[in-house]
């Protein structure tokens, strides 16, 4: 513990900037457009920021590197794919939304079509999508902190729990928000400060080298199942061991071959296709467009956004490279056991790297970065459950004539109910690799959301039959496909299911939404005055 | 959708409001689709199936990795025409 009080220590410092922010942040808290979307005036670059933070999860911050160290450069579309759905929301999303939307995705929808089903469905789809997405967010943190820290996962789940519900439940939205600023500055400046010191000391700050090294190397989850290997070059150097090891192995592919991860094209279109087209319809972020002045607002954050994510993305490509030269026996070592290695290596990679490059204090801001990440993406799921179980379900299906005050506390309430569930689950699933549920929740998004939203926003002869059983489709060829990959089914007539639900929600969502609108009348009550409000002339 | 008389603030329809919606439209899309056609075209590059394609030697590198890589910076110059164009 002696070892890791720094990273004690800064852990403190996040709980209690949290805590100070929180306590600051609920005195100006008062209405309901103060709690689900800060009194609509957060200046867009504080909202570009939060963005970045709400997005990059630890499955960002940890595993797009850990994962080309483990797998090579077939991984580097995981950091890449998380990135392209910004794009879709710039150009497409965000200043339309903005204009027509009040507190939560399906508020947007229902201005144009004003049925209470559109606001059930969207519902149960932001409510599953935010379970599969927290519940590795706690699991993850719980693991990380145990191996760490050697920390009880349950108290460390539960503290996450409790301290992202205190964010919400006494500083709402504007909480979220300050909160996220501060870890996303924090944990981008970590990822870019570890990358740039390991590509200096370990990449002789040339993109040749690294990549020469890359092609030498054997990959790491490859040269794992050879114990000859594992043993041969168990306590040497990471340039002698990746020497020993293709010596070894001459006819093994390197960490430049592909297909070591990837199953086929068909696969790889269809997750890439749900990372981007996912990002745009995940909830959490949509609803952060409600937060800033105007549509061209909404569109500088964004592109703020894009922005710090390519940079991080490049780093974290680029630090996975750096992985080799770095501790490569290390990587072989860890995986060699199978299973639990390589999600061990996976996410303590990066971790160890800062150590090696920065000493204690690097692996102090690393690791904070980390909870940093866990934090604001949790943050943000929540909230976003919370919003709409109470403004689109209580409120509607409940009780129509609530007050603003008690849909608000439905959104505490609810707020505390998604933590104890998301604790338990993340308790329940312990032993369990879930770290793929989150891929799963962008499938589910983007088939059940993107293609209605886009839809609504600039397709005039879209209907609300057509919206409607869109999302219904999306949303159960999504989940049957989740089904069929948990049932260890890998084709479903004729398609793989190995890449998630992607490609097939998507192509059936926006199939049905065409077919159907095209058969039916109900495009609104007054579809012109819509697109009027949706593309109205830009103002700051 | 409430009754748009009702609703001050609420923007005029017309023919100026229809073609600034189509001009959103047109850029919105075309860009939009630009990158997605060079952002799924990579990856599908980046498949063992193209593999003798995305192996080519390109400025140091594989042709796969670089043009994985030029998705970012690629993306940026979309995002200066989408404002330029979108003033």
């Amino acid at each position: 513990m002696e070892d890791n009080f720094l990273v004690v220590l800064f852990i403190l410092a996040f709980v209690a900037a949290g805590i100070f922010i929180t306590w600051f942040t609920s005195r100006q808290t008062k209405s309901a457009s103060d709690f689900y979307v800060a009194g609509k005036h957060v200046p867009w670059i504080g909202v570009g920021i939060a963005m970045t933070g709400s997005y990059l999860s630890a499955a960002s911050f940890l595993g797009c590197a850990g994962d080309i160290g483990v797998f090579g450069v077939d991984s580097i579309w995981l950091a890449i794919g998380f990135f392209g759905g910004y794009m879709a929301l710039l150009m497409l999303i965000a200043g339309p939304l903005r204009n027509v939307g009040s507190y939560t995705v399906a508020d947007a929808l229902h201005r144009r079509f004003p049925d209470d089903r559109v606001k059930l469905i969207v519902m149960v789809t932001t409510l599953v999508i935010s379970i599969f997405y927290l519940v590795p967010q706690m699991l993850g943190a719980g693991l990380l902190f145990g191996l760490l820290l050697g920390w009880n996962f349950v108290a460390v789940t539960l503290g996450i729990g409790l301290l992202v519900s205190l964010y919400i439940v006494f500083g709402g939205m504007k909480a979220t928000l300050y909160n996220q600023i501060i870890q996303a500055i924090f944990l981008w400046g970590a990822m870019v400060l570890v990358t740039v010191m390991a590509f200096f000391i370990f990449g002789d700050g040339s993109i040749g080298k690294v990549l020469d090294t890359a092609n030498k190397v054997v990959p790491p989850l490859i040269a794992a199942k050879n114990p000859a290997v594992v043993e041969a070059i168990k306590g040497l150097p990471a340039d002698q061991a990746i020497e020993v090891a293709r010596s070894m192995m001459p006819a093994a592919e390197s960490a430049m071959t592909l297909g070591v991860k990837v199953p086929g094209t068909l696969a790889q279109i269809s997750t890439v296709i749900a990372l981007v087209f996912g990002t745009a319809g995940l909830p959490h972020i949509l609803i952060m467009f409600y937060t800033v002045r105007s549509a061209r607002a909404a569109r500088k954050s964004v592109t703020l956004c894009i922005v710090g994510l390519g940079i991080f993305y490049l780093c974290a490509i680029l630090l996975g490279f750096l992985l080799f030269p770095g501790m490569y026996g290390t990587l072989v070592e860890w995986i060699a056991p199978g299973g639990k290695g390589i999600g061990y290596a996976k996410n303590m990679a990066v971790v160890l790297m800062s150590e090696m490059v920065g000493g204690k204090l690097l692996m102090a801001i690393a690791a904070s970065g980390a909870v940093a990440a866990v934090l604001s993406t949790s943050a943000g799921l929540m909230i976003a459950t919370a919003s709409t179980i109470s403004h689109d379900f209580y409120k509607v299906y409940i009780n129509r004539n609530a007050t603003e005050r008690q849909e608000l506390m439905i959104a505490k309430v609810t707020t505390l109910v998604m933590s104890v569930i998301a604790v338990a689950l993340a308790i329940l699933l312990k032993k369990e690799n879930v770290a793929w549920l989150v891929t799963l929740a962008f499938g589910i998004a983007a088939s059940a959301i993107f293609p209605a939203m886009v839809a609504t926003l600039w397709w005039k002869r879209a209907t609300r039959q057509g919206i409607m059983i869109s999302m219904a489709t999306g949303l159960t060829v999504s989940v049957l496909f989740i089904v069929l990959l948990l049932a260890g089914v890998p084709t479903f007539l004729g398609m793989p299911t190995a890449g998630g639900p992607g490609v097939f929600g998507v192509t059936a969502a926006g199939v049905v939404l065409v077919v159907v609108s095209l058969m039916t009348q109900d495009r609104g009550k007054d579809v012109e005055a819509f697109f009027a409000l949706a593309h109205k002339e830009d103002h700051d | 959708m409430t009754d748009n008389t009702h609703q001050p603030g609420i923007p005029a329809t017309g023919p100026e409001a229809d073609k600034r919606y189509r001009h959103r439209l047109v850029l919105g899309f075309g860009l939009f689709v630009l990158f997605f056609v060079f952002y799924v075209g990579t990856a599908v590059i980046q498949t063992p199936a193209f593999s003798h394609v995305s192996s080519i030697p390109f400025l140091g590198m594989p042709l796969g990795l670089f043009l994985s890589v030029a998705i970012f910076p690629a993306s940026w110059v979309l995002i200066v025409i989408f404002f330029a164009k979108g003033e």
